[in-house]
């Protein structure tokens, strides 16, 4: 039996996506910035894709840009607000357990003369409001918090900080990459500025990403060239990309999530059962619906992921065995986990084509892994 | 990532158990240790690692400051492995990792564009040899600071003391003043003298100049110039209560005890360069032909110039010099800086603003990367040791810096067992063996690959068993997890000379 449950990392691509895309790459080929019949073909495709998207977010078409990947769009709207608002101020506000594309980004930024404050989170992965507001100061520009974390599934309190920062005239950008269409978001209501977006976490085709950007945000472009995307990221549209991103964004629905609530449940539950493991992360509606992250104490990540996968168990760990750099997941530490359980945590992100059948197989196999390795582990308590 | 025989020993490991009733334990992985008075990089300053306490930050390899989350101390006797650089010194337990490139010892080799291409690995220290290169982590870490506030009032009937700005303006002039302070300064702070001076050499008017010139655009305190002839020297007096509290509690006071503060050593790179004209023009020397130099008698300040010198991508070279007499005179322990290949001289020529020919050979045996400057080992030395050992545990990076070289501790852990038996000529030997690991797929599969190399073997044969037979043995491990994960023949050997010194007592 195989089970896939590393979505997190990414997803198969739904066979409908597939069929909507195939037309862009052979008959319908044209480049969306050609006057002919050929380039127009393309230009409606891609307005209409711009159209879906935007709706999913109570957004105007004319809001969101297509990228390349999430990352990009993260880059985009980091790069792109500090440096077109140098003028205003040059702080940035985050927190420590953002997406290396926005942490990186931000370093780069540092040794560029910006400023920026690392929000730390609660044990639960939560930023503090209240420390938010204190990190605003007159020079800061730019407040960028993730929707739902990748690792540990905490969802923030979005609506909130959107408030403060109307409030206090900052933007506000939330990468959204694992949260779009497993969290209702709605632009209007939660006073966003930025979202990233990425296709390939919702069962659309990899290379393919969308950054909304609110009408009147002052922002600077990265990538130069033509005057594609509302002269915001120039390069020829990935128009069969796009099309099968759309076309993904369509499918989803409330079914999946109610259907992957109950999977992460009721793995959450068994898993629990196990002696000396641990939930990391918030519970109940708090959490990603498809998100279940547990250390398992006394056992090693990354041997626990090879003997999962010797099963035919698909999973990923924050171990530091597995990284290149020898260090723990950043948010597993930052939600203060020592590194010893960091050291025994794995992830599970479910999909909409997990069964509950296949959940079962992993309850029966994954006790026994654990057992395995505590076997011939010496920190085991006896 | 992995061989195929990895993989079979980690899907099935063989003798990976608890012995009842062991002749011998081999406990190896964390802790590994370093002697009670290394010093170790924490918050800016070097502390002896015995006296480090937990939330200290230390630096880590990847050049940041990280929290000490745990301590360990442990009593040790055995080989202790010195190593030695331009840097300086650090004695470790063999077993210890230290970030570094193994440099084949062949002709190819020698050309330093051959060695840029060895990968950077965590070597255990007895491993490494003369020629080696340590790899150095540079500080990271940026912070800019504007302004400082020195919040101060004026007592009651002070009428004669001048109030200087509350907030006071870090910019290149007050960091070239604090550089002369730390070369050149000293101050009294007492009811009757309160003032701060800089002792010059009769010719460097422009010095005395300049820190006249500063007090007046910052502080607006006027400063004097006095020349004493019989001592050839040129002294400025600041005489403000004020300025001389913010500069005692900036610097410290007394040569032996000055240092730079935290947050100025985090300050951009390109602020930094005033600081270290200050420094230079007051106590360092430039030969225009061969080198540069700077002497301290303050450890720490030593130290720190050292950081900010890798900042700016200069090479220095640490020395110390023991208190000594000569003509007479007594010197105090003094702590040398040299700079001395081209393109370090090249850069700190360009921040004194003095104008450089050389045509000297550009250094080929130290060089820096986006993180880091490599330098080769020049001594290593085994000494008997017997004593406590320490060891910290970092948060994130499990890994902190010492003045000479960089360490990590091993998130790996094994328990090796052995039941001693004879054989027929009479002879010691490996009757069983079981181990216990936590760790990834690499430790597991050499602790299964040992008991299968061991068992059966004497004691000899099993304690020549070496870290390479067992990766040989497994066709090869991916080059990260070479030393991490490989440390069972350790375990093995530590196993067998716990037996051999129990034997010892029972006689």
């Amino acid at each position: 039996m195989k089970v896939y449950l590393d979505h997190g990392a990414t997803t198969p691509v739904d066979k409908e996506v597939v069929k909507a895309m195939l037309p862009y790459f052979t008959k319908d080929f044209g480049n969306a910035s050609s006057l002919h019949q050929f380039g127009q073909k393309a230009k409606e495709a891609l307005e209409n894709s711009r159209e879906i998207i935007a709706k999913k977010l109570n957004a105007e078409p004319k809001e969101i840009v297509f990228t390349g990947s999430g990352s990009e769009s993260d880059n985009l709207a980091i790069k792109g607000i500090a440096y077109a608002n140098k003028d205003k101020g040059n702080h940035i506000i985050t927190s420590k357990i953002e997406h290396p594309a926005i942490l990186e980004t931000c370093k780069a930024l540092e040794k560029e003369g910006f400023g920026v404050t690392y929000l730390d989170v609660d044990e639960e992965g939560f930023i503090s409001l209240e420390e938010l507001k204190k990190s605003i100061t007159n020079k800061t520009i730019l407040v960028s918090i993730m929707h739902a974390n990748n690792e540990i599934g905490t969802i923030e309190p979005i609506e909130e900080i959107g408030k403060i920062c109307k409030e206090k005239k900052v933007y506000f950008h939330t990468d959204a990459v694992q949260s779009f269409t497993k969290v209702p978001i709605d632009v209007k209501k939660m006073n966003v500025d930025l979202i990233s977006l990425s296709s390939h976490k919702i069962h659309g085709p990899k290379g393919v990403g969308a950054l909304f950007i609110k009408n009147g945000t002052k922002i600077q472009k990265i990538i130069y060239g033509g005057h594609h995307e509302n002269d915001k990221r120039a390069g020829t549209e990935n128009i069969p990309g796009i099309v099968g991103f759309a076309k993904a964004a369509e499918l989803a629905n409330e079914e999946y999530i109610s259907h992957m609530t109950k999977l992460r449940d009721a793995l959450i539950k068994e898993l629990e059962k196990i002696p000396n493991s641990q939930l990391n992360g918030p519970r109940g509606n708090k959490r990603l619906c498809n998100n279940a992250n547990l250390s398992f104490h006394f056992i090693e990540g990354e041997s626990a992921l090879l003997r999962l996968d010797m099963k035919g168990i698909a999973v990923s760990t924050g171990s530091a065995c597995s990284s290149q750099s020898l260090t723990p997941s950043h948010v597993l530490t930052a939600i203060g986990l020592k590194p010893e359980i960091a050291h025994g945590s794995l992830r599970f992100t479910l999909g909409r084509e997990n069964t509950e059948k296949e959940i079962d197989y992993v309850l029966k196999v994954l006790p026994k892994v654990v057992e395995e390795l505590r076997e011939i582990s010496p920190l085991t308590k006896r | 990532m992995y061989s195929q025989k990895v993989m079979e020993h980690f899907k099935n490991p063989h003798n990976l158990r608890e012995i009842k009733n062991p002749d011998g334990i081999g406990k190896v992985g964390n802790p590994v240790c370093l002697i009670p008075s290394t010093k170790i990089h924490i918050n800016n300053n070097l502390k002896e690692i015995e006296k480090i306490n937990l939330n200290d930050k230390v630096l880590s390899h990847n050049g940041r400051y990280n929290e000490v989350i745990k301590k360990y101390k442990r009593k040790y006797s055995g080989n202790i492995i010195e190593i030695k650089n331009k840097l300086g010194k650090t004695l470790l337990t063999p077993e210890h990792e230290v970030l570094s490139v193994r440099v084949p010892k062949t002709w190819w080799f020698s050309l330093h564009r051959n060695k840029k291409k060895l990968p950077i690995i965590w070597h255990h220290a007895d491993e490494l040899e003369r020629k080696d290169l340590i790899v150095y982590p540079i500080l990271k870490e940026e912070k800019d600071v504007r302004f400082i506030e020195f919040p101060h009032a004026k007592k009651k009937f002070d009428f004669r003391s001048r109030e200087i700005p509350k907030k006071i303006k870090i910019n290149k002039d007050f960091l070239r003043l604090a550089g002369y302070y730390l070369a050149e300064g000293s101050l009294k702070d007492k009811v009757t003298k309160t003032y701060l001076s800089f002792t010059f050499n009769i010719n460097e008017e422009n010095l005395a100049q300049d820190v006249i010139d500063i007090a007046k655009k910052l502080f607006s305190i006027n400063a004097y110039k006095k020349i004493k002839k019989e001592r050839n020297t040129l002294v400025v007096t600041i005489n403000n209560v004020f300025i001389v509290r913010l500069f005692k509690s900036l610097f410290g006071f007394g040569a032996k005890n000055k240092k730079i503060p935290d947050w100025m050593m985090l300050l951009p790179i390109e602020k930094q360069k005033s600081l270290i004209y200050g420094l230079w023009e007051g106590d360092g020397y430039f030969n225009m032909k061969k080198r540069a130099g700077y002497s301290t008698i303050s450890y720490t300040l030593c130290q720190q110039i050292k950081m900010l010198l890798l900042r700016q991508g200069i090479i220095p070279s640490v020395y110390t010099e023991e208190e000594k007499i000569t003509k007479g005179v007594k010197h105090k322990k003094a702590y040398r800086i040299h700079v001395g290949d081209r393109d370090s001289l090249k850069r700190l020529a360009k921040i004194l603003n003095l104008k450089l020919e050389i045509d000297k050979p550009v250094s080929i045996d130290s060089w820096f990367d986006n993180n880091y400057l490599f330098v080769p080992i020049t001594d290593v030395n085994k000494k008997g040791y017997s004593g406590f050992v320490h060891n910290l545990e970092v948060e994130n990076s499990m890994s902190y810096t010492t003045e000479s070289l960089a360490v990590h501790n091993c998130g790996d852990l094994m328990w090796v067992y052995i039941k001693v038996g004879k054989n027929k000529e009479g002879k010691e030997y490996i009757e069983d063996i079981g181990v216990k690991t936590f760790g990834c797929v690499a430790a597991i599969a050499t602790s299964s690959m040992i008991t299968e190399l061991a068992k059966g073997k004497t004691l000899e044969e099993a304690k020549k068993i070496t870290r390479d037979d067992i990766k040989d043995a497994l066709d090869g491990l991916p080059p990260i997890k070479v030393h991490c994960s490989n440390l069972s023949a350790d375990g093995l050997r530590k196993a067998i000379e716990d037996y051999e010194s129990k034997k010892k007592a029972q006689k």
